[in-house]
């Protein structure tokens, strides 16, 4: 099973973060007890940082795939744990992405196509641009090995 | 392009890049040529080869001449033009009467002035639409020349035709005159939609379209084809009885929508019943099952006038590989599905068609449907009869297994035992709460219901289940309107196993197994819920490596097909030519173009 890159660890911590400072400065605001020594928007900070980080790391933890000999096997998930397998014969088309953040941390995901209708697109995020080209160009080459197979793909 | 992504590799393209005009995919003809023209660019980059109207076609469809152009029936500019003042003459009237129909009379000349211009303009536009629309079925093609202001020629390959319907509403039944929809698969438009010709036209160009596209098959496979007298009109599977239709539209009835009604009534105080109907409040759970009738009974009423015009004289047919039917009461419809294009069957039973074993049978097809709601591609192949039929029925359009379900295990349902037994108990809490602050009704009154909690449990696990065949996988869901759905292994795009937090406690999972037909709207994806960890595996691996198993198999069988088209139309040429060997290569083609139409038909 081949783990996503540390680096996404650190933009979703870095997201959870962001939301419980967010959160944390909305009820700033909020009527502090005298006697209490630390105010309410940090207690609330400090509550969500340690909720959010402990679910990103999880995440993190959780988030695996593999390329094995008929199909892309992916699992996931913290609340509700996730296990995919795509077969090589369905795949459609495949993406390397790079958003903004991605970008900016020097990493970008995989997008694979089916038609599917609830799977019909698995993304692996967090991997270094150099994998997700890599990746995308073996899963093609699966996916065309298949080719005499291809006019099953519905 | 505005569509989703992996619409981009679908038959549109393939379509397009065959058709003498790319823009003639618009409907109403608007849009300028330019902004189509840099998607055909794209388009064209992918090597979608139309295929060769190949050599033999010349010598095969010579009996199918090709015709003279065709027009619409002459009444359709009658029923356009009305359709269209219909449409656009109640803004006119909001408009005008609205606003000017006080200034007297010389505003009033004005007025009929404007309308008599306008219906002229209407009439004017309809008949130049009927003079310049023609169409014609050629020996490979159906040809749609039309367009008022800019002119676009269509050529629909039939190979890539996957329905032609014919939809006729009261209206049309009344003068005579239908609407004849080509669809090919994948797009959620028509590819071509003749409104209107006659009747009797419509039910022949769909005839002909059907025959000429197995002659177009015929010619690739000619092993195929057995009996071609019957061919023609088809060989009935189905037809649906008096009793039937009756019992059908009787048995019609949306039992969550009541079971709903009552929930929400129970929650209405009984003294908002006595001010309607003025009983005393020692019965005060009486107006609610009162109540609770009257909207089930107009509930059931709703659904059995939906149910019969919809299903009045169904006929299912089967012409070769094609299912045909034709149904309505009011409207009526006729299309067919492809065998070949079914990704799912699934069975619906409702707990009264179960109580009297029966059921209904519907298909589902990969994105696309004829005359349902083009969300999902699920239509009605047997609307009702006896399990044991149309058990007999889904086995003979595609040997499909009479799947034995295995339930899920019992822990599933002391889960759902608990589960009702805390939403009682929340409920009850509620109450209790909400008591000191207004007067709700007795905050026990859900814990009354606590004994039914493990029988819901226990029918809610009662049908469920899975089953894992030799080329069928099949799952169950729901008491009240029981799902089954049941697809080959071939047809499987993914499967998804998933385990909530909550399922986890009870060792429980999910698994999805995916396919391109379903659009996950109506929750009829195949779906083994709360099957036990080890079970999930089981199913997981189980249909992933049937797939690549029925796959092979598959593959093996057109390879052998191939070979044999190969041997004959070999034969063919040796008889014909002595040098067979420069055409092969021409011929090594044939099967590969049919290959790039079947995976573009997604």
């Amino acid at each position: 099973m081949e783990n996503l890159n540390p680096r996404i660890r650190t933009v979703w911590i870095l997201v959870a973060v962001l939301i419980a400072a967010f959160l944390g400065t909305i009820f700033r605001a909020a009527p502090t007890d005298e006697y209490a020594e630390v105010p309410v928007g940090v207690i609330i900070f400090v509550v969500l940082l340690l909720l959010f980080g402990t679910y990103q790391l999880l995440r993190y933890r959780n988030w695996g795939f593999e390329v094995q000999d008929d199909a892309v096997y992916i699992e996931h998930g913290v609340l509700v744990h996730v296990k995919k397998v795509v077969p090589f014969v369905r795949i459609q088309h495949i993406d390397s992405r790079r958003g903004p953040v991605e970008r900016a941390s020097g990493l970008a995901s995989l997008v694979i196509y089916t038609a599917g209708s609830r799977g019909a697109d698995v993304r692996i995020p967090g991997l270094t641009p150099e994998r997700a080209d890599e990746l995308r160009e073996k899963l093609r080459e699966l996916a065309i090995e298949n080719e005499e197979s291809i006019e099953d793909a519905v | 392009m505005e569509n989703e992504p992996n619409e981009a590799t679908e038959p549109h393209e393939s379509e397009t890049s065959e058709s003498s005009e790319p823009s003639a995919r618009d409907e109403t003809a608007e849009t300028p040529e330019t902004e189509e023209v840099p998607q055909t660019e794209d388009e064209v980059s992918e090597p979608s080869e139309p295929p060769e109207p190949s050599d033999g076609a010349d010598d095969t469809s010579s009996p199918t001449n090709p015709t003279t152009p065709s027009k619409l029936h002459p009444l359709s500019v009658a029923y356009r033009t009305l359709q269209q003042i219909l449409s656009i003459g109640f803004l006119v009237f909001l408009f005008f009467f609205g606003g000017a129909a006080t200034e007297g009379l010389s505003a009033l000349v004005g007025i009929a002035l404007t309308v008599f211009v306008a219906l002229v303009a209407i009439l004017g536009w309809q008949v130049a639409y009927y003079r310049r629309f023609e169409y014609e079925l050629t020996g490979d093609t159906f040809d749609i020349r039309s367009g008022v202001i800019s002119r676009r020629n269509r050529e629909i390959p039939l190979r890539r035709v996957q329905n032609v319907d014919v939809t006729e509403n009261v209206l049309h039944r009344l003068i005579g005159i239908a609407q004849v929809n080509i669809e090919t698969a994948g797009g959620n438009v028509s590819e071509a939609s003749l409104r209107y010709v006659g009747a009797d036209v419509a039910r022949e160009i769909q005839r002909d379209v059907r025959r000429r596209k197995r002659a177009l098959s015929d010619e690739e496979t000619p092993d195929i084809e057995e009996d071609v007298e019957e061919g023609e009109r088809g060989r009935k599977l189905y037809e649906i009885s008096g009793r039937e239709l009756l019992l059908l539209s009787t048995f019609s009835i949306d039992f969550r929508l009541v079971a709903f009604a009552f929930f929400i009534l129970s929650f209405v105080p009984p003294e908002r019943f006595e001010a309607i109907e003025g009983v005393s409040v020692s019965v005060s759970a009486l107006p609610v099952v009162v109540l609770g009738l009257i909207v089930a009974f107009i509930l059931w009423i709703i659904g059995f006038g939906t149910s019969f015009s919809r299903y009045y004289g169904f006929v299912l047919t089967r012409i070769d590989d094609t299912l045909g039917y034709e149904r309505g009461l009011f409207n009526r419809y006729s299309g067919s599905i492809p065998i070949n294009k079914i990704q799912t069957f699934t069975l619906y039973e409702n707990v009264l068609k179960r109580r009297f074993s029966y059921s209904t049978l519907g298909v589902e097809t990969a994105g696309y449907s004829p005359t349902q709601s083009r969300q999902h591609g699920s239509e009605t192949a047997v609307p009702f009869a006896k399990k044991e039929r149309v058990m007999n029925l889904a086995v003979e359009i595609d040997d499909v297994e009479i799947p034995e379900f295995t339930l899920p295990p019992k822990r599933s349902r002391r889960r759902y035992a608990f589960r009702y037994s805390l939403v009682l108990g929340v409920l009850a809490v509620l109450l209790y709460v909400a008591d000191t602050v207004v007067s709700p009704p007795d905050w026990y009154l859900p814990l009354l219901a606590l004994p039914l909690a493990p029988v819901a449990a226990h029918l809610k696990w009662r049908n469920r289940g899975y089953y894992l065949g030799d080329d069928y996988v099949a799952t169950r869901n729901g008491f009240w309107n029981r799902t089954s759905v049941i697809l080959p292994y071939y047809r499987v795009q993914n499967v998804i196993e998933s385990s909530t937090i909550l399922q986890r406690r009870w060792r429980l999972a999910t698994v999805t197994i995916d396919t391109a037909g379903s659009s996950g709207l109506r929750s009829d994806d195949a779906r083994a819920v709360d099957v036990g960890f080890e079970d999930a595996e089981v199913i997981r691996e189980e249909v992933r490596d049937k797939l690549q198993e029925s796959l092979a198999e598959r593959r093996a069988e057109r390879r052998e097909k191939r070979r044999k088209a190969d041997e004959t139309w070999l034969d063919t040429v040796a008889r014909e030519s002595p040098d067979a060997r420069s055409e092969e290569d021409k011929h090594e083609d044939l099967p590969e173009d049919d290959t790039e139409g079947e995976r573009k038909d997604t």
